[in-house]
């Protein structure tokens, strides 16, 4: 769970350096690819054996939501659209405060 | 050339030139995910790199010979030969890290890949070795790495604890992942106590034509500027405990570390980043070249110097040749560099007995030092970091690896 924080946060400091025109456009997309697709990663290998004390199907929609808000936070740098992207980009902190309530309960349970 | 201006030089060489893609990751790494804890490893690593360091050129003005050739002839070849695997081995991998660090930052600044850019970048540092002159390398890359003195106003700028800073310096167990912790420790100390920058520093000496005049500027430019290097690595680590630690963000790829300084230096901070590290691999890849390749001229007794023509040190110009095209050859696979470089750096902590204790053994020997031999002080520092350093690896990168 540490790692899929990780690169959610890393997403989300993708986007706001983006918004801040501190970064090239595209890094910015290249790195927002990057962390879904890790994302995806680390979540198929924690889903196939995930810990007792986690619901599994709630794991699996926040993630896949949350890969849905970076994908298209990707899209949005290539159609330079700053005003819906940092829409998405607020969808994603929320997302991030759901899976952070995920992962400080299986800490907890352990 | 003035004793004042090649001290200067020397300086900012050392400065210039400390940091490489080893050094950054790994510092990187220390600050997001223990923040100021390992800031001692930092400490210990450039502390036993200045006496290294020092050693290293006291033992060419005085006996004006390398490291490598007093090896050879103080040990015979079969022992010199093992060290030559254990050192070929760790260099060549630090050398693909370095190169595809390069790749990586030219990765970040245009969008094309790193595999894409391997024969690009390997063509050129190649040329810069065959047409280039040992001061060019030593020199010219160092001016250019001085672009990394942004790591220290960048941690600056981010406002850091100074008291919470300097209780990093003091070792202490951390809370949660051990194993990490001592894992990452052994590659700080990997990457600051690098081999390759002995048999660099020692052949250069000899280059340059040391002789005993040159001890004193040899103890200024190795304890000031490697000292100043390591505060630029430590500088790495302040900001990276500031701004990735609190955001719970770990580095394990490169683009991760490209936003070490976007928030304290909005405007340029990314961009210094990209040509910090471009500059900093750029400069230690072709250290480690010259370095392999002085290795292996050195030991077998063929013809050497960065400063001759190709044409009449054949075997040591082909050796460089060789390795660069190698080193290429798993970045154009994809290979990630910065899986690489956390390998090769915890392996270098785990073969610097291999590199330190026959060097060690030369510098009391009063055949090749006479009076200039080592002190208890140097002896005693050394061997105590070597030895620490090669316990925390012999027993941390099984665990990192394969599971405690």
């Amino acid at each position: 769970m540490d790692s899929i924080l990780s690169w959610i946060g890393t997403a989300g400091m993708t986007g706001e350096a983006w918004l801040r025109h501190t970064t090239p456009d595209k890094y910015s997309a290249q790195t927002l690819e990057l962390s879904s697709e890790t994302i995806l990663q680390i979540s198929t290998q924690l889903l196939k054996s995930p810990p007792s004390s986690v619901d599994s199907s709630a794991l699996d929609s926040t993630i896949t939501k949350t890969r849905k808000h970076i994908d298209q936070m990707a899209r949005l740098i290539r159609a330079k659209d700053s005003p819906a992207f940092a829409h998405q980009l607020d969808s994603l902190r929320a997302d991030q405060k759901i899976v952070k309530q995920l992962s400080d309960s299986i800490e907890a349970s352990q | 050339m003035s004793k004042v201006l090649q001290v200067t030089l020397g300086l900012i060489t050392s400065i210039g030139g400390f940091l490489e893609i080893g050094s950054v990751i790994t510092a990187a790494q220390a600050g997001a995910a223990f923040g100021y804890k390992l800031l001692w490893a930092i400490l210990l690593g450039t502390l036993c790199l200045v006496f290294l360091v020092e050693m290293s050129g006291r033992l060419a003005a005085v006996s004006k010979h390398t490291i490598v050739e007093a090896t050879r002839a103080r040990f015979g070849f079969p022992f010199f030969f093992i060290v030559t695997i254990g050192m070929g081995i760790v260099a060549f991998l630090v050398l693909i890290a370095e190169l595809g660090g390069i790749g990586l930052s030219l990765q970040i600044l245009t969008g094309i890949g790193f595999s894409w850019w391997a024969v690009a970048v390997s063509i050129v540092v190649w040329l810069l070795m065959w047409r280039g002159t040992f001061s060019l390398i030593e020199n010219g890359a160092s001016l250019l790495g001085l672009v990394t003195i942004s790591f220290v106003v960048a941690a600056i700028k981010l406002h850091p604890d100074w008291g919470s800073a300097a209780h990093g310096l003091i070792p202490s167990l951390p809370g949660h992942d051990k194993t990490k912790y001592w894992f990452v420790a052994v590659s700080i100390l990997g990457a600051s106590i690098s081999p390759y920058l002995m048999y660099f520093y020692s052949s250069g000496a000899v280059e340059d034509g040391w002789d005993e005049t040159y001890i004193p500027i040899n103890r200024i430019i190795a304890g000031i500027g490697m000292t100043f290097g390591g505060f630029l690595s430590m500088a790495v680590l302040v900001g990276a405990a500031l701004f990735f630690q609190p955001k719970g963000i770990q580095v394990d790829k490169f683009s991760q570390a490209a936003l070490l300084m976007t928030t304290a230096l909005p405007k340029w901070g990314f961009f210094l980043f990209a040509l910090s590290m471009l500059f900093a691999c750029l400069g230690a890849a072709l250290e480690i070249s010259l370095a392999i390749a002085y290795f292996f001229a050195q030991g077998f007794g063929w013809n050497w110097s960065e400063d001759m023509n190709p044409s009449r040190d054949a075997r040591f110009a082909f050796t460089y040749t060789i390795i660069i095209l190698l080193a290429a050859v798993p970045l154009l696979f994809g290979i990630d560099p910065v899986k690489v470089t956390v390998i090769s750096m915890a392996l270098t902590s785990a073969t610097l007995p291999l590199a330190i204790v026959p060097f060690l053994l030369l510098m009391n020997d009063p055949d090749y030092l006479r009076d200039q031999r080592n002190g208890w002080l140097s002896n005693t520092v050394v061997s105590i970091v070597i030895l620490i350093s090669f316990v925390l690896a012999i027993i941390s990168i099984p665990l990192e690896f394969f599971g405690s």
